[in-house]
């Protein structure tokens, strides 16, 4: 059984590697081998260094987010991409909380992300989805974010932009639908749990047929609903996280249900130290994972930087 | 309620995706011709995965003129999630044989790549569905194309109203590209064969899980516009537990007991039709791809290995897609 000690050598050794693959111009690649920036991986890894190391490496972090962002407020998916913007927007929103130098960057964030709507929200699509194209159960007043625009609302896109926008500080000059989108986002995220607990990408019956949770995209949405712990959806979903997390030998999905257990104020010593104990942690070529393992060793931190605590 | 000139062109384009299921294109749209002056295509019968896949394989492979000395050869299989049983994902034991042959063969390099379109722990497909094990065990490289570096490449055909795509280097940078797909229906394109199995080139970091962007502008299109961009070098089917019926994913598993191998991804995409009982001439993408990436015409294709026969009863498909049933034209 792995100990607390065993867990500090851990997390420096993953912290360690992390570092040591920040690219020159402070951002992360989504793999090891990659030398091409991108935003999801430099989020989660200036989450798990900014209060970790020293504030030069950090600095840079948050310096490549900021000139990273595109001029309609939105971020990228990776550097030299087309600038209409992603769903890592809310990501970058989120990972720039703590700099007051980005405010206005974030602001900018936030309005963009105020805009940004799954394509059902229009009016005849959602026509089309109640008429012609009704396959996947789905309720098309419920809608949330996509992944690029141009297209509909998925389960991880919204949890993440619903985890940025409860981040604004209010509701007032400019961010008056906030709420409105933040309510209608919920009911989308509950909408699209599959029958039997849980979450995938956002297709919960296709042709009638039920299909089968993802650990990874159950836990994101679990962490956007933290306040909704009551609802009937979110306990399954919580089930199913539980059980399905005892076996799982995957450390993103692992590390994500950790981060999705612990804001529902489940024990997840045991699963830390399964994560903790898994061989050649810091060789793992996503980086994204890298991060992610470190975030939810420390998960109290992480907790608190995606405003979940 | 206010119609807005917006509001008229959405709808339009509403009622148009949703009319598309196997609407023909009366105009050429395709910038490149890619079809073979002859094409040549095995099939194997194959009773179950085993190690004995390697020799068969390996057999198979040698009825053709491969020349991969010194190539980079990648390896596509059709990876999309795990669930209980051999009906979904291309088998590890089929990609393993496959890796090892072009090893033998004196490839320069061979590695396995996939961007699985509905799971975005790789790692979890990965290990659940048995590939991690074997791909370690074999030293065999695995690149996730959902996270591989990205390339701007304008689109060689414009089906779609995309002009180019952000595609994976490794894919572009391959000398040989084999596509391993699982023979199955599909409840949007009919079937996901060679053609189809491309689809995972597209990267899900930059458009989603599921690669929605692609259904939105057509799958017909989105595959013709793919393939007529990405060239498929050669195609190694996984027949041998196929899926019939709600696939790729929900569909019942069929045992074919084929392998099919072929040079040329239409002719894969045809035969594979025909085993399955399906009308290749009534696939969209494969009556359209047939007039630049490759031959449907049995004149043009020798057969080597089995013969095709039909099967006795249909694949089961969608309720879309009955039209493709039945056929006796081959």
């Amino acid at each position: 059984m792995p100990t607390v000690t065993t867990d500090a050598i851990v997390l420096s050794d993953l912290l360690a590697e992390i570092t040591l693959r920040q690219l020159p111009c402070g951002g992360w690649a989504a793999l090891a081998c990659s030398a091409q920036p991108a935003i999801e991986p430099s989020c989660y890894c200036t989450l798990a260094l900014s209060s970790a190391v020293s504030t030069s490496r950090a600095e840079r972090a948050f310096e490549f987010l900021l000139q990273s962002q595109n001029r309609n407020g939105s971020w990228p998916a990776f550097a030299g991409d087309d600038q209409e913007g992603a769903w890592v927007t809310a990501l970058a929103v989120m990972t720039l909380r703590d700099l007051p130098a980005a405010i206005p960057a974030r602001l900018k964030g936030f309005e963009w992300l105020m805009n940004f709507a799954g394509r059902e929200s229009n009016w005849l699509w959602k026509w089309k989805f109640r008429t012609a194209d009704r396959h996947v159960r789905f309720d098309p007043e419920k809608f949330g974010w996509p992944w690029i625009p141009d297209s509909v609302s998925w389960v991880v896109p919204t949890s993440f932009a619903l985890l940025a926008l409860k981040q604004l500080p209010c509701s007032c000059s400019g961010f008056e639908q906030a709420p409105f989108r933040i309510e209608l986002g919920i009911e989308m995220l509950l909408d699209r749990a599959c029958p039997g607990g849980g979450w995938n990408a956002g297709n919960g019956v296709v042709y009638g047929t039920p299909l089968a949770p993802h650990p990874d995209d159950t836990a994101i949405a679990l962490l956007a609903l933290t306040d909704h712990r009551q609802e009937s959806v979110v306990q399954n979903g919580l089930q199913y996280l539980e059980h399905v997390a005892a076996d799982l030998n995957a450390p993103w999905s692992l590390a994500w249900a950790i981060l999705a257990l612990a804001a529902h104020d489940q024990d997840t010593k045991l699963l830390q130290q399964r994560l903790a104990c898994m061989p050649d942690l810091q060789a793992i070529e996503d980086t994204s994972t890298l991060a992610l393992a470190l975030l939810a060793l420390d998960q109290e931190r992480a907790l608190l930087d995606l405003g979940v605590k | 309620m206010n119609l807005t000139r917006r509001d008229f062109l959405v709808g339009s384009a509403a009622v148009a995706a949703g009319a598309s299921v196997s609407a023909p294109f009366f105009l050429p749209r395709h910038h490149v011709d890619r079809r073979p002056k002859r094409s040549r295509l095995a099939i194997l019968h194959v009773e179950q995965y085993s190690q004995k896949i390697d020799e068969i394989l390996a057999a198979g492979l040698r009825l053709f003129r491969i020349d991969v000395r010194a190539k980079r050869v990648v390896i596509k299989p059709n990876l999309v999630d795990y669930a209980p049983g051999d009906a979904i994902n291309t088998h590890p034991l089929l990609v393993l044989a496959a890796a090892e042959s072009f090893r033998r063969m004196g490839a320069k390099s061979v590695v396995v790549a996939e961007g699985p379109g509905h799971q975005r722990d790789t790692q979890l497909v990965l290990s659940q569905s048995g590939y991690d094990e074997y791909l370690q065990e074999e030293k065999i490289r695995f690149v996730d194309l959902n996270r591989d570096e990205l390339i701007r490449t304008p689109l060689c055909a414009s089906y779609t109203s995309m002009k180019y795509l952000w595609l994976p280097r490794t894919v572009l940078e391959a000398d040989f590209l084999v596509s391993m797909p699982k023979i199955k229906t599909h409840h949007w394109s009919g079937v996901t064969l060679s053609m189809k199995n491309m689809f995972g080139v597209v990267p899900g970091t930059r458009y989603g899980w599921p690669k929605n962007i692609l259904h939105w502008k057509g799958i017909q299109e989105s595959i013709l516009d793919i393939c007529a961009t990405v060239p498929v070098h050669f195609v190694i089917a996984d027949g041998i537990v196929a899926m019939e019926g709600n696939g790729p994913l929900n569909g019942t598993s069929r045992r074919l007991c084929k392998i099919l191998l072929a040079d040329d991804p239409i002719a894969a995409d045809t035969t594979s039709a025909h085993l399955m009982g399906l009308d290749p001439g009534r696939i969209v993408h494969i009556r359209e791809g047939a007039k630049f990436i490759g031959n449907t015409a049995a004149s043009l294709i020798d057969q080597v290995g089995e013969s095709v026969v039909l099967p006795r009863v249909s694949f089961q498909v969608v309720p879309e897609f009955e039209h493709l049933r039945g056929h006796d034209s081959f």
